[in-house]
């Protein structure tokens, strides 16, 4: 995944910083997006890439840390940096306690910034591989018929393929056959990948059964 | 133990029968004795006796005092003589004697019993006084207590107010500088970040020098809309157009005596003015001037609160110059101005007091220059600091 289609998000409500922090993003060759309110920023088409957001503090409509907070109910989860012209300490350890990546008292320097941000997308980055990662594992295993997904449940759970034929009513050759199927479908090269993916499953998803 | 006091009671009752015995033998000896010497003694000694038994002993020995006495009269007095029996003829003067000595029993014995209850109410009336008199002094200190308290309390109310005032104006100027902070914030943190894109703009390779103009411009901008908030904030302080009317200085002075008469008292400071018999009016904002004498005075005021060894006095003073301008001056006895701050003193944000803002003279130094006169500190001969200013009288044509 290659730098340049990150995204950064801008929301500030005073145009002259919010142009600024811009310009200073813009110049290490970063695409970046502005928001002059959150209102805006929500409304607003927002590209699929790995991201994050430089949030100012005070803003007119709702303040940041309720976007904060509007953004975890909606299960987004972007990395935050916030910018603020008067940081009290309360404010930013409820900032950071609700996961917020770097909090930053205006006037700062640009390297800071550029510094925050960079590791703010490091982590994005990540987190958007594995979902990624993810939602692959997660096909494949929907592409699985339901006596496939019975057979790699018992698989996983350590039955030998006697006992699942035992278990399922089914001769332990039928068993044999599904269990090849089971392993091509779901690209596992031996068994011990395929129970690392039945837990990531099932870590990951309540509906896995 | 029991014992002892039945003991007692008897050898009471003892005494008090032998009493009537006694005093009876006695009148009988007597009455005798009297017989000799003249034919008919009459019965006065027994009548004694009874009413001196009935008063010292009681009723009891009384009645015995009566019969002992109705037998004697019986057996000494009455033919047949030298025995009980009372014949015919003397029954009558028999019945007279015993139905006295009874009546005359009854009634020492009544008087008895109603002097003892006229001690009685007489002790019962003393011990009532004491208690009403003991309870006088209890509510008498009660009040006294409840007068040091309501004292107290009233001192805290008068600290709590002040430090009421003393916050609001804190608190007043903490929202005003969070607000001016943010506001000349903004500007400065779009300068810097402006300035850190410019660098990083020129510091590619080739360096775009379009991005980096662009960042320089803005870093103009913005510098001049820093200086616009704080030239704007200035403006706010300094109200630029004060109301314009005649007033009469004299007038402004009595009423703001009034006004500080509460905190002079408090402080225990005498106030005193000295006000010119005839002020012209001078042209102003009433409000405004209002404002420089009570700063001027409650300066003054708190110059003295720590002085013990000299009178506590304020004086307010007006007077007419021959320079055609009016001169107000407050003149106090405190601790004066320490000569290394006398340059500083109008100068905001200045202040001696631990819980001063520093903005009192430099308000009113601006307000009388506004006016079109002048606010200065002098130091007195021996003691405190006199502030006086001057302003400017309405000549005809002005208004």
């Amino acid at each position: 995944m290659k730098e340049s289609e990150s995204i950064v998000f801008v929301v500030d409500d005073d145009a002259a910083v919010r142009d600024s922090v811009q310009r200073l993003i813009a110049s290490v060759g970063l695409r970046v997006l502005t928001y002059g309110s959150t209102r805006e920023f929500l409304n607003g088409k927002r590209p699929e890439a790995p991201a994050c957001l430089v949030l100012d503090v005070r803003l007119p409509d709702a303040s940041g840390l309720e976007l904060q907070r509007e953004l975890a109910e909606a299960n987004v989860h972007i990395p935050i940096i916030f910018i603020t012209g008067h940081a009290d300490v309360p404010m930013s350890v409820r900032a950071m306690k609700a996961g917020a990546v770097e909090f930053l008292t205006k006037p700062f320097r640009g390297q800071e910034l550029l510094d925050a941000i960079q590791d703010a997308l490091a982590k994005d980055r990540v987190a958007w591989a594995q979902r990624a990662q993810m939602a692959e594992l997660r096909a494949r295993y929907d592409s699985l018929t339901p006596r496939e997904k019975e057979v790699l449940k018992l698989v996983a759970s350590g039955l030998l393929n006697k006992q699942i034929g035992a278990e399922l009513g089914t001769s332990e050759l039928t068993v044999k056959t599904q269990r090849g199927r089971v392993m091509e479908k779901m690209g596992a090269e031996s068994l011990a990948d395929l129970v690392k993916m039945s837990e990531k499953l099932s870590s990951s998803s309540t509906t896995y059964k | 133990m029991e014992k002892i006091p039945s003991t007692r009671q008897l050898a009471s009752t003892i005494l008090r029968f032998g009493l009537a015995v006694a005093l009876v033998a006695a009148a009988l000896s007597l009455t005798l004795l009297l017989q000799s010497v003249v034919s008919t003694a009459g019965f006065l000694f027994f009548y004694i006796a009874v009413v001196v038994t009935t008063w010292f002993a009681g009723r009891w020995p009384g009645g015995l005092a009566v019969v002992l006495s109705a037998l004697a009269v019986a057996y000494y007095f009455t033919p047949p003589v030298h025995s009980f029996e009372v014949d015919r003829q003397s029954l009558p003067v028999f019945i007279e004697f015993a139905a006295s000595s009874v009546v005359v029993g009854w009634f020492s014995s009544w008087r008895r019993q109603a002097e003892a209850e006229l001690r009685y109410a007489r002790d019962e009336l003393q011990l009532r006084v004491a208690e009403r008199t003991a309870e006088l002094s209890q509510s008498n200190e009660q009040l006294l207590a409840e007068m040091a308290e309501r004292k107290r309390a009233e001192e805290a109310y008068f600290e709590a107010q002040a430090e009421v005032a003393r916050m609001t104006r804190m608190s007043a100027m903490g929202a005003l500088a969070a607000s001016i902070s943010h506001e000349v914030n903004q500007p400065l943190a779009a300068v810097v970040t402006n300035a850190d894109a410019c660098m990083m703009w020129l510091s590619r390779e080739p360096p775009n020098l379009e991005e980096a103009r662009t960042a320089v411009e803005c870093i103009a901008q913005q510098g001049t809309r820093a200086s616009d908030v704080v030239q704007h904030i200035r403006a706010m302080f300094t109200k630029a157009t004060p109301e314009r009317a005649k007033v009469q200085l004299n007038d402004v002075i009595r009423e703001v005596v009034t006004l500080v008469e509460g905190a002079a008292l408090r402080n225990q400071v005498l106030l005193q003015t000295e006000l010119a018999a005839e002020l012209p009016a001078t042209i102003g904002d009433r409000v405004q001037l209002e404002q420089v004498i009570v700063n001027l005075m409650l300066n003054g005021i708190e110059a003295m609160s720590n002085v013990a060894d000299r009178p506590r006095r304020l004086v307010i003073r007006s007077q007419m110059r021959d320079t055609g301008d009016v001169l107000v001056a407050v003149e106090d006895l405190g601790v004066g101005i320490d000569p290394k701050n006398e340059k500083r003193i109008f100068d905001a944000f200045f202040t001696t007091k631990a819980q001063g803002m520093g903005m009192g003279l430099s308000i009113s130094h601006s307000i009388v220059e506004a006016h079109g006169g002048r606010l200065w500190a002098s130091r007195n001969r021996d003691y405190g600091v006199t502030m006086q200013f001057t302003l400017p009288v309405e000549r005809e044509n002005t208004l």
